[in-house]
């Protein structure tokens, strides 16, 4: 190995640098260190950045109708209005429901307990009739056959100034 | 020429503004990979998640200030590295870096040209409108250039998603391929990561990080509240050619905004292989300092000094300050229930439609489509001419003599002529 004067001055400088280990070490280190420093404060705002948002649990009590317009002993369709908020978007739902005067205004969801499609009433036959799969179920809502395995589901309920309300969970 | 002065030249070539290039180009890297984890290219909700990101989400506003500001500070940056370059007379003996360095400025300049759309507010419009314009004033090409640019005759959503697409795949892939070949390739890496280029990056990097959380990045009203007498201007690394076109009418716009840039880059690119080298690269270099200086201040002073722009920009900025302290608007989506009548009419429809109908018509005949074909809704049938049941019954057996096409096909071998008179009346129930 030629003595280190005799190198061209960018090799000797590299053999500077060899002789201070400590220097040398902090001197690699350093770059790092800013490259970790981007990461990390890049880093700790993207963990407050992407932070799941948890939604409030919908505890609104929906309209539904007038306690006085609920009569007779057939199951009555009506629309209830839901809002969900999920981040930038506030969706709006309208779902069916069906209240039975008969049964003290019970109100049933018209979400099929099998896979979710809409269940219609039949005036003719006396039931309720879902397109998908062909569940019936009876005008209080029980199952009487086909693959669904329960009874249509019952929203919470009360009755407010004269209105009877809901509260709508997609899944009772 | 011996090794040892390539060498030398080399080291010199791995200055402090390739450090700093390589720093901002990681931080709009990391940001822009944040910020879409929100956005939205379509323009009925691109401006409600930008603003979500600016107002609701933690450290949004700073990331998309740094996102912005950043790739600002990058051009300027990668433009006095090339200068840099060309003093030390890279384009001679580090071609592969000068190259490389050129083709990041181009697509730094494609990122911010398109990036500066996304966020679809004012602003946004209108550097896609001027983009528009620049395009279809090409010649010979123009009215190709231009269609292909808006992905149609008109500025639309599909704008916005090819604009969307450049910016976050193919323009990042094309930087990243090249950096990475750059850095990797000609083991530069530890050269441009010295420690004092470190420092000068990691001090730019800390400017940029408190640059940011003083001043958010703009955003203006969105496009469908925007004010008539809106003033656009658009972001400051193209002030230059925004001024520059007050100047030049129509289509010359063109040629000065899109061909003599173009022509002066592929040059920059060549400049290894071209003789007298140092004289087109000076003369490049120097136009484009001087083009863009001159071009900036006349920008800031001609608003300066002009009473009523002036005092229409500073309302603009006053609305968006307002705008700003606002509370989130979400945007609404309606999902509307199915009309219990339908439910009720599918449980009605007769065996023979249920088994030959339902595939195309759908299940209570609110029609379909599957790929290019389009099956149109039997509902309301009694509101239309030719759709007695005796029609619809003859239509059945001879479809061709009601002018239907395939895949609408003759059911005379399929179904008694009572299953077709079940179904036409069903049908003719239907609202």
């Amino acid at each position: 190995m030629q003595p280190a004067e005799e190198r061209p001055a960018f090799l000797r400088q590299r053999v500077n640098m060899e002789t201070n280990d400590s220097r040398r070490s902090f001197l690699k280190i350093l770059p790092l260190g800013v490259v970790a420093g981007v990461f990390a404060s890049i880093g700790g705002a993207a963990f407050r950045f992407l932070r799941p948002r948890l939604a409030a649990a919908s505890d609104r009590w929906l309209d539904v109708a007038n306690v006085s317009e609920l009569s007779g002993p057939q199951p009555i369709t009506r629309k209830v209005v839901a809002q969900h908020i999920a981040g930038w978007a506030v969706t709006t739902e309208e779902h069916n429901v069906f209240v039975l005067p008969a049964n003290g205004n019970q109100v049933l969801s018209a979400v099929c307990p099998h896979e979710g499609c809409e269940v219609a009433w039949q005036q003719n036959t006396n039931r309720f009739a879902c397109p998908c799969h062909e569940s019936y179920f009876a005008a209080d809502g029980s199952r009487i056959s086909g693959p669904a395995r329960r009874a249509l589901d019952t929203l919470p309920a009360r009755v407010q100034d004269g209105k009877l309300q809901v509260q709508y969970t997609s899944q009772a | 020429m011996s090794i040892l002065s390539i060498l030398k030249s080399c080291q010199k070539c791995s200055q402090a503004t390739g450090a700093i290039v390589g720093i901002l180009l990681l931080v709009q890297l990391l940001t822009g990979l944040l910020l879409a984890f929100y956005y939205v290219p379509s323009v009925d909700h691109a401006y409600t998640t930008v603003s979500y990101i600016e107002k609701v989400v933690s450290s949004g506003s700073w990331l998309r200030s740094l996102h912005h500001y950043g790739s600002q500070w990058l051009t300027l940056f990668i433009f006095l590295h090339l200068v840099q370059l060309f003093l030390n007379q890279a384009y001679i003996f580090c071609k592969s870096q000068w190259i490389v360095s050129v083709v990041i400025l181009a697509l730094v300049m494609a990122a911010g040209g398109t990036g500066y759309s996304l966020p679809w507010d004012a602003r946004a419009f209108f550097s896609t409108r001027v983009a528009e314009g620049l395009m279809a004033g090409l010649p010979l090409a123009g009215r190709n250039a231009r269609l292909w640019l808006l992905g149609g005759s008109e500025i639309s959503t599909l704008t916005l998603s090819r604009f969307f697409a450049m910016h976050v795949l193919v323009i990042p892939a094309f930087l990243i391929t090249v950096a990475m070949w750059l850095l990797f390739r000609s083991r530069r890496l530890a050269a441009f990561f010295n420690s004092r280029n470190g420092v000068a990056a990691g001090l730019v990097f800390v400017a940029l990080a408190i640059w940011c959380w003083k001043h958010p990045a703009p955003l203006g009203p969105s496009v469908a509240e925007m004010p008539a007498e809106y003033l656009p201007r658009p972001g400051a690394q193209f002030l230059w050619l925004y001024q520059s076109l007050k100047y030049i009418p129509g289509g010359l716009g063109s040629l000065a905004g899109v061909v003599l840039p173009g022509i002066a880059l592929v040059l920059l690119v060549a400049l290894p292989w071209l003789k007298a080298q140092r004289v087109i690269g000076a003369a490049i270099l120097a136009a484009c300092v001087g083009l863009v200086s001159v071009m900036t201040t006349a920008a800031y002073l001609s608003d300066r000094r002009d009473p009523r722009t002036w005092t229409q920009l500073s309302k603009q900025a006053a609305a968006e300050e307002a705008a700003r302290r606002e509370p989130f608007k979400p945007a609404s989506i309606i999902v509307a229930a199915a009309a219990p009548a339908a439910a009720a009419d599918a449980l009605n429809a007769p065996t023979m439609y249920r088994k030959w109908c339902v595939q195309c018509h759908g299940a209570s005949g609110e029609g379909g489509r599957q790929g290019p074909f389009r099956f149109p809704p039997l509902r309301n049938l009694s509101a239309k001419p030719r759709r007695t049941a005796d029609d619809i019954v003859a239509l059945l057996k001879d479809p061709r003599a009601y002018d239907l096409q395939p895949p609408m096909t003759s059911f005379s071998g399929k179904m008694t002529e009572d299953h077709m008179r079940q179904i036409a009346e069903w049908l003719l129930q239907l609202k």
